[in-house]
């Protein structure tokens, strides 16, 4: 049945052709989603209009400030000839016709949404329309050629004397089966993608309204806040909660197998009373507990020889050239988000209902049942507007947390994660150490690469647990920790943007060495493209150095005529006037490929008192066909503003098993002042359209470190930059 | 007992004094436009006006406040100029920050109502915007700084 479906919206994406009855055929137990009233004119899961002509889109992704809500809208306003600002949308249930076609999960991430969905949601609009114009056919006595749809409406195409409203159309168009096969329309006629510039959620957001989890209230809701243990693999061994019980305001203090809850009526008391008592957790066990003792693994594993291979190109050329080689390291990074984690729960008869703003809802689902030991279908996820995501937000270990206060509590409760919560309980982007040595022969010639990689697996965690949302529910727990062991040896997240290194070099090997910590992992903004793009482009300009070439002139030398890379290059180097600096500024240059679309940036600064200061950063994305130019401009900066918060700034350190860090003075982040000017440049492209969420993230950090290199000769290898 | 004006009209509350006026306004009069970020003063997602001046209301405990007028982002009312430009601009990425935001750049008007982007930066260094917004927040000040200057009505009143 999978298979089957899969091929099938395959076809349809490829072909563009019929699917609107498709996406009620998911899953094989699964009943078909009808939202709304049976009056409404509903031709598929995603869409529904009603007999006052409002339309009402689901969105399968999560809005997390990529803009998401507004991409979507727009596709399918393109084919349904409406202001994107007419339709209204909704956070999508949890339902298999708003899984991801290639993940199969409803999940956002990898940069996938507007790439998955391009083909999809414009055909969801385009048939709507064409069901329509079928109505007005059948109303009018006209024939398909004589009608059109604009603006909301069916009117006759010469004269416009015969003008019917969607909703007039709806009590025949529900009744209709739905016209499939609809050819879209070519870009030379959309009015939308490639031209809309606003967010359909810009005014919710300017005014307060727009609802976050942390938002969240319903009837009777109590707050939770929860005592974790410091270090990752501890529970809690006994507690004490006399003193905090008798605090205003507190209504119940328990442990779960999370921690000891605290919950009062408001989020303050809860936090005062929290201050009161007195848990033990159980001692965490040997191992690497230290940030110091886990740097000292990587640094003996890279002298090692334990590799897996994971892109073997043998060398050829000579190997009397120059041997060049150098080590780099990156540290464990929070994501941070602005919205603390948080989550709510209300018991029902059959299981729960859960608020939350979630990258992952059918994971959230999965995590809420298994607590209450329910089926799937027994727990409804109400998503919300994400207060930032970057990856966080796929875990769901916030919402197993507050299905087991709930579970015990049987009353409404919200739980709320304050910052140093966030900060010290994230899932956090592994540490990595890498090597690369490479020979440069006289004239240049570059061979004999070799990239070599020690970290641990975000995959051998994380994907466990996403198989689990996955499979049937049947499958014992010890099936999916299988597959993450399995995927862990050539971990992709690990190796991702070294293994595809786009440069000709005469022999590349690229080898990857799993060392598991005992520190949660996650995906972060560009994955492992966050630390293999400053390695590999780091290197590269050390090499282009070792050459005496320009950055610029040495990574075209090895780029094919017709490479993406190229372009951007070419395009980054007009914006920032390449090679001409004004006096007293100093350029660095990093390309990078991710999630389909390539990015290349350079970065401008100045030297003050010997330390840089960010002055400019020029970006070139090509990103396929763009759907929103401002916000791909927008989703450019924000990837380097968050960047270059690490690049400068962003470390977590262990000691003892815990997280010394704790909230944003000793996890800073960019903060206004510190921002450069930033030009960004779009690739115009009729490809279909590719990642825009994360790309924009990779390139910044080697390209600051090369401008730093280029002010003071001083090559930076670490992570965060050593600038004192 | 804690009295004061919340965007134009009498309020008073029955809880603790030392509770802060982010969870007063959150937990107990449902004004949730108002943002927790960070609880330290160090992100500005929680700013309102004290008698005009931006406040960082997760560390001003509800006492501080007696007797004097607060205004959160609902007391803007939506049609405020700069939340006009905030829209236009499509300053908002995920949104968090952007009441913290807005209420920051409100109180900088108010005192400055021509700022320039020295100003700007520096006004609003304090208000964090981890998707990177700040490009639009200096834009969006700067075309209100530019066209109008907003007189505090509803703090006035009060
Ligand atoms: S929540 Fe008040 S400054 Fe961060
Ligand atoms: S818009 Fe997301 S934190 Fe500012």
């Amino acid at each position: 049945m999978n298979l089957t479906r899969r091929q099938f919206i395959r076809n349809v994406s490829v072909a563009g052709g019929a699917l609107t009855l498709g996406f009620q055929l998911t899953g094989c137990s699964e009943e078909p989603l009808l939202l709304g009233s049976e009056t409404d004119f509903r031709p598929n899961a995603f869409l529904r209009i009603d007999t006052d002509g409002t339309v009402t889109l689901q969105i399968p992704k999560a809005e997390m400030g990529q803009g998401i809500v507004t991409g979507m809208v727009t596709l399918v306003a393109e084919e349904l000839e409406l202001d994107p600002a007419a339709i209204r949308y909704e956070m999508a249930p949890v339902h298999g016709a708003f899984a991801d076609p290639e993940m199969r999960l409803q999940i956002t991430g990898g940069s996938a949404s507007i790439r998955v969905y391009y083909d999809i949601l414009r055909q969801v609009g385009a048939s709507a329309r064409e069901t329509l114009i079928v109505a007005a056919m059948n109303q009018t006595g006209l024939a398909r050629d004589a009608l059109q749809a604009r603006d909301g409406s069916v009117i006759s195409r010469r004269d416009g004397a015969v003008r019917i409203a969607y909703g007039e159309l709806v009590p025949v168009a529900r009744t209709l089966p739905a016209v499939t096969g609809v050819m879209l329309k070519p870009a030379s006629e959309q009015r939308l993608v490639g031209h809309y510039e606003q967010r359909v959620d810009a005014e919710a957001k300017s005014n307060g309204t727009a609802q976050f989890g942390i938002d969240v209230a319903p009837e009777g809701c109590l707050t939770a806040v929860l005592l974790r243990c410091p270090w990752f693999d501890g529970a809690v061994e006994s507690f004490d909660a006399a003193a905090a019980s008798e605090m205003p305001g507190v209504e119940a203090v328990f442990a779960t197998e999370h921690g000891v809850a605290v919950v009062a009526d408001g989020y303050w008391p809860a936090r005062q009373a929290a201050a009161k008592v007195d848990v033990r957790f159980t001692p965490p066990a040997e191992g690497l507990r230290d940030s110091g003792a886990i740097a000292r693994a990587m640094a003996a594993a890279l002298d090692g020889d334990d590799f897996a291979s994971v892109r073997d190109e043998p060398g050829s050329g000579p190997e009397d050239g120059t041997l060049v080689e150098a080590r780099y390291e990156v540290p464990f990074l929070a994501h941070a988000p602005m919205e603390p984690l948080n989550a709510t729960c209300r018991l029902t008869a059959s299981g729960c209902e859960v608020w939350v703003g979630t990258q992952a809802p059918d994971v959230a689902r999965d995590a809420a049942s298994r607590v209450l030991g329910v089926p799937r279908e027994a727990v409804v996820i109400h998503n919300q507007f994400l207060g930032g995501g970057f990856g966080r937000r796929a875990a769901a270990d916030n919402v197993a947390e507050v299905v087991a206060i709930a579970r015990e509590l049987k009353r409404p409760v919200k739980l709320v994660w304050s910052r140093e919560d966030d900060i010290r309980h994230d899932w956090y982007r592994p540490a990595m150490a890498g090597q690369i040595q490479a020979r440069v022969g006289a004239g240049g010639e570059v061979s004999h690469w070799r990239h070599r990689i020690v970290g641990p697996s975000i995959n051998q965690q994380v994907l466990p647990k996403l198989a689990g949302s996955m499979l049937p529910q049947w499958v014992p727990a010890g099936a999916t920790a299988l597959a993450g062991k399995l995927a862990a040896g050539k971990d992709f997240a690990s190796v991702e943007g070294a293994k595809e290194l786009p440069y000709n070099f005469a022999g590349i090997n690229v080898e990857y060495h799993n060392l598991p910590v005992p520190v949660p992992l996650g995906y972060w903004r560009s994955v492992g493209h966050s630390h293999t793009a400053f390695v590999v482009e780091s290197f590269v300009d050390e090499l282009a150095h070792r050459a005496g070439l320009c950055p610029l002139a040495f990574r075209r030398r090895y780029l094919a005529e017709d490479a993406p890379a190229r372009r951007v290059l070419d395009a980054v180097a007009e914006a920032a006037n390449w090679g001409k600096a004004p006096p007293g500024r100093f350029q660095g240059l990093a390309v990078h490929a991710s999630f389909h679309s390539v990015v290349a940036e350079v970065v401008e600064i100045s030297l003050e008192d010997g330390k840089p200061r960010l002055e400019h950063v020029y970006c070139a994305v090509d990103c396929g066909q763009v759907i929103n130019p401002d916000i791909v401009r927008d989703q450019m900066i924000g990837g380097i503003v968050f960047a270059l918060s690490a690049a400068l700034y962003g470390e977590i350190t262990l000691k003892d098993g815990a997280v010394e860090q704790g909230n944003y003075h000793d996890y800073p982040v960019l903060r206004q002042n510190e921002v450069p000017a930033m030009t960004v440049v779009l690739i115009d492209s009729d490809a279909p359209p590719t990642g825009v969420g994360e790309p924009g993230t990779p390139p910044a950090a080697p390209a600051l470190a090369n401008a730093i290199f280029a002010a003071t000769g001083v090559r930076q290898r670490r992570l965060p930059l050593q600038l004192s | 007992m804690v009295a004061f004006t919340l965007n134009g009209g009498d309020v008073s509350l029955e809880i603790d004094p030392q509770t802060p006026l982010l969870w007063a306004l959150r937990d107990n009069l449902g004004l949730t436009g108002t943002k927790f970020g960070c609880g330290m003063g160090l992100c500005g997602a929680c700013t309102v006006h004290l008698d005009g001046a931006a406040v960082r209301s997760c560390s001003l405990p509800l006492a501080a406040v007696a007797g004097k007028a607060v205004t959160t982002i609902e007391g803007l009312g939506g049609e405020h100029p700069l939340q006009r430009a905030w829209v236009e601009h499509n300053v908002p990425q995920c949104g968090y920050c952007q009441s913290g935001q807005i209420m920051s750049a409100a109180a900088l008007l108010a005192a400055n109502p021509a700022p320039d982007e020295a100003n700007i930066r520096q006004a609003m260094a304090g208000n964090l915007c981890r998707c990177g917004t700040y490009h639009k927040v200096q834009r969006a000040i700067l075309s209100v700084a530019a066209v109008a200057h907003w007189e505090p009505a509803v703090e006035g009143e009060a």
